[in-house]
């Protein structure tokens, strides 16, 4: 008896596992079949947002950018192809928390279950190139927005494409900036977090300026989260005529209000993201002439006319209306991120409408052709050996300034033919 | 070391080989995906199990053995072109050598300062890797979309990893029943219970524990080594995250440690919820707070695991759970 009362319950705790298992599966394939059914005309564009972790912020703002971009082109009757109908857009999404984890079974799920279209990367390198492979695996073309290391793309990936300015090129144009004001500046000095994308960008950014005759006299990461930068500085050569590196927004952050702190003297501090950002106006005085790239500023005057004197295409929302139709919708100016969100749509808007089809295959086609101007800036792919690298767009770097009232504002100061006022030399206490 | 297998030992094993087949027959990609984050954290658990749950050392650098082997293994596929199996033997044979080492010197160390020694350890290791020109230093490594050629393409890649996966989750259950129904197991339980106490007996303590630390440190080389290769990169952060530390001991906490059902079904509950949270309509944007009611409610009430609980409560199970 108690023997058969044994089995009973081990044979009972077997099968609630296994009914377990496919109840969760037949459910998921409930909640997928109507999406596959309206498939003729409705795309899906999947993706993972960081909704909780640390790119919280920056990934909801690039969503953000996304959702204007959809709600728009969905109320205006969505993309007409040749054979009359309209292809209209629906967003499926699910939280990555900002961790690797599960970022590929996310995908996967996205692709097989929810039978997205087209993907849209999560935000940061690490994780767009974790989801860039299960894209790759499924045949799907993958956008990658936020993310951009340039080593994605030097995998053998055919159907991901990039919107942000690769790593690589990410303060090659402060270099510029600090030739253009001071053609006697010879020497730089680099202080960067070691992490991937920073150390990306400080490689390339010395390969460059070396090639550019300039000698690097100092070259040294630290460890991200530091929080005291006194050794770094007292090791930067005296009479160097620029600083330049940086990491995230924290160390960024206090790197620069310490550099001031100690009355460093040089011509140009340019440093990673943090600058761009509202909140680093809150440095005050030690804000004051830091130059930071970005990806794009609600400043910049990309427009059809920029476009013609080049030759190609402008495609899509102004930036005047970009800037405005996003603030009264999410209440805080756009940022880059926000707008690399949108663009990312954009583009997929535009080549499923070149394509005249939402065929994997034709899509690719025309993104590979692509080269238009949009109110974020050129778009053109590599498609030689980094194939999907973006090699159209450009960086703007903005510098801290202070307006008649002695106000810290944000001004572009290069390339020059986008500069909203004249860039200013560093000045620390 | 004469072993005999009881029911309860082969249960575990019976349900992966089992769950492994339905994956397998199924064939369903998303369920591949799903299964693997769960066996993975299964092949966690249960080789912390090792040391924590039958030695009673708790120790928050399990991660390091991960990210460690997994790094080296995947160094080996990625730049010498090595097969994965080979490879990821490499891995856990590198983390059982470091653990080998590095028991020898903080094994002496007993409760609180062992586990804010291991603490020390992680930290070390990542600066160690970020710095490391050969492992890609800060920017760290990636596979080609080639590599995958060599195991039929992407797909196919996958199902392979998954596959390899699977056997090692099965390797660790199974060297994990066979500890504990040793003798060498019985002497790690005697340790847990009290140190001194088993060495007065005659256990060799610094060596069984060296031993146990070893073990333990094997098999999350090998899962990482898989889990990288499935990723397709690795970066420092990424492979050292101490939470991944933390929840295995969370898993093991929930199901009831010191038994090989316990790391197991904690695992399973845990990954669950969190996979299933996630993606749910209603709980999407709130799963990190039901998960953490969750597992405060168990914790208040059922302290010694789900495993024990049961065990303690219906005497029947006690043959069948171990």
């Amino acid at each position: 008896m108690r023997k058969t009362r044994l089995w009973l319950l081990v044979a009972l705790a077997i099968l609630s596992l296994i009914l377990a298992g496919t109840s969760m599966a037949q459910k998921e394939k409930k909640a997928a079949a109507p999406a596959a059914k309206a498939a003729a005309k409705n795309v899906v564009i999947g993706f993972t947002a960081s909704q909780t972790g640390k790119f919280n912020v920056e990934a909801t703002r690039q969503i953000h950018g996304l959702s204007l971009w959809m709600d728009q082109v969905n109320a205006a009757g969505g993309v007409k192809l040749p054979d009359g109908s309209a292809v209209k857009f629906t967003a499926k999404f699910y939280d990555d928390e900002s961790k690797k984890e599960r970022v590929q079974e996310l995908y996967t799920k996205l692709i097989n279950e929810d039978k997205a279209d087209f993907l849209i990367s999560p935000y940061s390198s690490g994780l767009a190139d974790a989801s860039a492979v299960i894209a790759q695996q499924y045949k799907r073309i993958m956008i990658t927005c936020g993310a951009a290391s340039d080593s994605t793309y030097k995998k053998g990936y055919t159907l991901v494409y990039q919107t942000y300015t690769p790593a690589s090129r990410y303060l090659n144009g402060a270099l510029d900036l600090l030739s253009k004001m001071d053609p006697k500046a010879k020497t730089i000095a680099i202080v960067h977090e070691k992490d991937k994308f920073s150390t990306d960008v400080v490689n390339a950014l010395k390969t460059y300026a070396e090639s550019k005759g300039y000698k690097v006299a100092l070259f040294e990461g630290y460890e991200p989260g530091t929080t005291d930068f006194a050794p770094f500085i007292n090791k930067i050569p005296a009479g160097v005529d620029a600083i330049m590196g940086g990491g995230h927004f924290a160390d960024t952050s206090t790197f620069a209000k310490q550099l001031y702190e100690k009355g460093f003297k040089t011509k140009m501090v340019a440093l990673l993201v943090a600058p761009p950002e509202d909140k680093f106006a809150e440095l005050g005085d030690a804000a004051y002439g830091i130059i930071g790239p970005s990806q794009w500023e609600p400043q910049v005057k990309y427009g059809p006319e920029g476009a013609k004197a080049m030759g190609i295409e402008y495609f899509g929302i102004s930036v005047a209306d970009f800037t405005k139709e996003y603030t009264a919708k999410f209440k805080e100016p756009p940022t880059y991120h926000s707008a690399g969100g949108y663009v990312a749509g954009l583009l997929l808007e535009k080549a499923i409408a070149t394509a005249g089809s939402t065929d994997t295959e034709k899509v690719k086609a025309a993104l590979d052709k692509m080269d238009i101007m949009t109110f974020y800036g050129r778009i053109k792919f590599d498609t030689e050996k980094s194939h999907g690298l973006q090699i159209g767009h450009d960086m703007v770097d903005i510098q801290w300034q202070r307006d008649e009232k002695k106000n810290l504002v944000k001004q572009v100061v290069w390339p020059e033919a986008a500069a909203t006022a004249k860039p200013v030399f560093y000045h620390a206490k | 070391m004469k072993t005999r297998l009881r029911f309860g030992y082969l249960l575990p094993l019976a349900i992966i080989l089992v769950w492994g087949v339905w994956v397998l027959l199924k064939g369903e990609d998303t369920l591949r995906e799903t299964t693997f984050t769960v066996f993975m954290f299964i092949g966690m658990a249960s080789s912390l199990n090792i040391l924590l749950g039958y030695t009673g050392y708790v120790s928050f650098g399990h991660i390091v053995f991960f990210g460690l082997g997994g790094y080296f293994g995947f160094y080996l596929v990625s730049q010498h072109n090595l097969a994965l199996i080979p490879a990821s033997l490499a891995g856990g044979a590198l983390s059982g050598a470091l653990a080998g080492l590095l028991g020898l010197a903080v094994l002496r160390l007993r409760g609180a300062y062992f586990a804010l020694a291991t603490i020390g350890i992680n930290e070390a290791a990542r600066a160690f890797v970020s710095n490391f020109g050969p492992f890609g230093g800060a920017t760290g490594l990636f596979v080609q979309f080639s590599a995958y050629e060599a195991y039929g393409g992407a797909g196919p890649a996958l199902w392979t990893t998954f596959i390899y996966l699977w056997l090692v989750t099965l390797v660790v259950l199974l060297a994990s029943s066979l500890v504990k129904s040793s003798r060498f197991g019985l002497g790690l339980m005697a340790i847990r219970e009290d140190e001194d106490a088993a060495m007065v007996m005659g256990v060799k303590a610094p060596r069984a524990k060296t031993i146990a630390f070893m073990i333990s440190a094997f098999f999350p080389g090998m899962i990482g080594t898989l889990y990288f290769f499935k990723n397709g990169n690795v970066e420092p952060g990424d492979a050292f995250q101490l939470h991944m530390s933390i929840e295995a001991l969370v898993m093991i906490m929930l199901g009831g440690m010191g038994t090989v059902f316990g790391p197991m079904l904690g695992a399973v509950t845990y990954q669950g919820l969190r996979g299933y949270l996630l993606t749910s309509p209603i709980f999407k944007s709130l799963h990190l707070a039901v998960s953490g009611v969750f597992l405060l409610v168990i914790i208040l009430f059922i302290p010694a695991g789900v495993v024990g609980w049961i065990r303690h409560r219906i005497p029947l199970t006690r043959k069948l759970l171990e």
